[in-house]
């Protein structure tokens, strides 16, 4: 037994359309990608899907109590449990519902079992011209052991209105839980959008994370993808600009220890001129921890002028931990700037020697290095509150108590 | 305060510090002088504890209390203080940050309640204006992109907020003019008091113009060879150093 079969009894309890059976049969005689897949070359799911799991269990009723723990204390929330809605805020200018269905690219084989068994998400649509002051926080709480977990979620912005969410994926118990999670944005004309990913869930959770942006003109998004727990997660986040002037940001940090693998894949689709792309993504590992990044940026023969910068930035802090690091870059235009830059390295000892001798302990001082290595990318989060936890979950993971805040 | 006896220490197989003896009071100032190579950065660096280093002899008392065997961060804690010749620049950390660090890590092993962030901010604004730092400075990332006398001024200021027993400053006048030169030292001075001791490591004579020792001692080759008052760095400035080098390579040879 294992997930491809656990899939297979399931859809057979179940009623689906005959597109979502002939898609769902395609991924199951295809199965996951493997690591002979240009894409999943460092990344093996063969362990993940091994596993033998419940398929989109609904557990108990969560409490308050539970929300309270891992949610940042946002006044909007939406908060999912077992792929069931149990909150919605009420927003001005902010619609806001349960799943709905919605076409996605269909090379990507776990999109495709995501489409053709998922049943949960939820979907948001901001009216034109609506500014949200409050960032919107997503709660997916899992209560059941071993489940499997699909979402689907859509978010659609207006022209000309500005949001900002925070995201986290919680499992409430030990037990390898595997989430496939798929968010689609469109950012219409002149929007602003940003987005936090807060990926510190349980030791034994595996996570299949992909986000796909479509950006219309004048449009802004960052995605900011903060990834401490889980002891296997993908993420892929791909940007198509289709318009002038677009801005795609992102920012990563990573901080794994003992078997942790994570593996951040990104691809920035420059198809329109006069747009700009940063990316800088941090990765810190510990013990025999893994990390893989992969950075595609393509520049479409007519989109002249494109600004794309790119850095991945790696601190090794034990012996056994590894980092494979890929920049991708396919410039088809003649008239763009493109930079890109990759580091694997080890802390500075010359400034460890100096933190000490000013009477910073050791492993303090390896903390504080390792803080200021990662700061770039935290700073450039604009949510408070996520940023103070991202330094707060810093020195939990290498272990000392220090206020990064100041 | 510090006690050295018969010091040899080195790095791999090449001994740098051949035998120094050397005692140090409180109130006192003194200067460490000699030719490039001769082992003043070592001895610098063997006090403040640089793991690199490997003492084979001798032993070093700080407050009675040996310190050899300690680490770099516990003889900070202790009062030992270095001031680098090269300051380390650390992105990502603002000055008031590592400064913050550095103070409540230091009360922490110590024993002492954590300072507020109010009574931090005070101190630092005295400090400040005691050392004629401009305000704007502590949000800076420590000593990135810092002016030669920006770094070492950074030095000087940390020094007065961790309010040391014994500062030793490595080559603090290398890279600077006159007036980085004048502002430095004036910080050092000021912070100098009967209780607290100052080994000054320099080249030149020219810094001693500011920091008035109260000994002088020549390093060559790993040993001290030569001590005196003060006037002995005006000879050297004269002289140079060859005249006493010389005479101390014959006896060692």
């Amino acid at each position: 037994m294992g997930l491809i079969e656990n899939l297979k009894s399931y859809s057979e309890e179940i009623q689906i359309s005959d597109d979502k059976k002939d898609l769902l049969d395609s991924f199951l005689s295809n199965g996951f990608p493997t690591t002979k897949d240009e894409e999943w070359k460092y990344t093996s799911l063969k362990k993940v899907i091994a596993n033998e799991y419940n398929i989109e269990n609904k557990g108990q009723v969560v409490d308050d109590s539970v929300i309270e723990k891992y949610s940042l204390g946002f006044e909007n929330q939406i908060i999912l449990s077992d792929g069931k809605l149990i909150n919605i805020p009420t927003i001005k200018g902010v619609s806001i519902s349960g799943f709905s269905e919605f076409e996605s690219n269909t090379n990507d084989s776990i999109l495709n079992l995501n489409k053709s068994l998922s049943q949960n998400g939820f979907t948001v649509s901001i009216d034109k011209n609506t500014v949200v002051e409050s960032p919107i926080e997503i709660l997916f709480i899992s209560t059941t052991e071993s489940n499997f977990s699909q979402y689907r979620n859509r978010i659609s912005i207006a022209e000309n209105a500005e949001v900002k969410f925070v995201e986290r994926i919680q499992n409430l118990n030990n037990s390898s839980s595997f989430v496939n999670n798929f968010t689609r944005i469109n950012c219409d004309k002149n929007t602003k959008i940003e987005y936090n990913k807060i990926q510190n869930n349980t030791s034994e959770s595996q996570l299949i994370d992909t986000v796909n942006v479509y950006q219309e003109q004048d449009s802004t998004c960052d995605i900011n993808t903060l990834l401490f727990g889980g002891s296997f997660t993908r993420n892929n986040l791909n940007f198509e600009q289709n318009g002038f002037n677009c801005e795609s940001n992102m920012n990563g940090v990573s901080v794994l220890d003992n078997n942790q693998l994570a593996d951040n894949h990104t691809f920035v689709d420059h198809k329109s001129a006069h747009c700009r792309s940063n990316e800088m993504y941090k990765g810190i590992y510990l013990d025999n921890s893994r990390g893989v990044f992969n950075g595609k940026i393509m520049v479409r023969p007519d989109a002249q002028k494109i600004d794309a910068f790119q850095s991945n930035n790696n601190l090794l802090l034990s012996e056994n931990s590894s980092i494979d690091s890929k920049p991708q870059l396919e410039i088809y235009a003649d008239d763009v700037k493109c930079s890109h830059g990759c580091t694997i390295g080890q802390l500075d000892a010359d400034a460890l020697f100096y933190m000490r001798s000013r009477g910073i302990g050791v492993e303090e001082a390896k903390a504080v290095l390792t803080y200021a290595f990662a700061s770039e990318a935290i700073e450039n989060i604009s949510v408070d509150q996520v940023r103070l936890l991202s330094k707060k979950l810093l020195a939990q993971k290498l272990n000392v108590e220090l206020d990064f805040s100041v | 305060m510090l006690k050295i006896k018969n010091l040899k220490a080195g790095i791999e197989d090449n001994q740098i510090l051949k035998g120094i003896n050397l005692e140090v009071n409180a109130g006192e100032v003194h200067a460490i002088m000699g030719p490039n190579g001769s082992g003043k950065s070592t001895l610098a660096s063997v006090i403040a504890g640089k793991e690199e280093y490997e003492v084979v002899e001798g032993n070093i008392d700080f407050e009675d209390d040996d310190i050899l065997e300690l680490s770099p961060e516990e003889r900070a804690q202790k009062g030992v203080f270095l001031s680098f010749q090269y300051p380390v620049e650390i992105p990502g950390i603002s000055v008031s940050n590592f400064i913050k660090t550095s103070i409540s890590e230091q009360r922490k092993a110590t024993g002492m309640k954590p300072m507020s962030t109010k009574d931090l901010l005070k101190m630092m604004r005295d400090k400040m204006e005691l050392l004629n730092i401009k305000s704007g400075y502590l949000s800076r990332n420590m000593n990135e992109g810092f002016s030669g006398g920006e770094k070492k001024r950074n030095e000087v200021f940390q020094m007065a907020m961790l309010n040391p027993k014994l500062s030793i400053l490595d080559e603090t006048d290398s890279g600077l003019d006159i007036d980085a030169l004048r502002i430095v030292a004036n910080g050092v001075n000021k912070l100098k008091n009967k209780n607290n001791a100052t080994i000054v490591i320099t080249h030149y004579q020219r810094l001693l113009d500011y920091i008035v020792p109260d000994f002088v001692h020549v390093l060559h080759n790993g040993r001290i060879i030569k001590s005196g008052g003060k006037e002995l760095a005006l000879e050297l400035e004269e002289k140079g150093y060859d005249w006493i080098t010389k005479e101390a390579d014959k006896k060692w040879d």
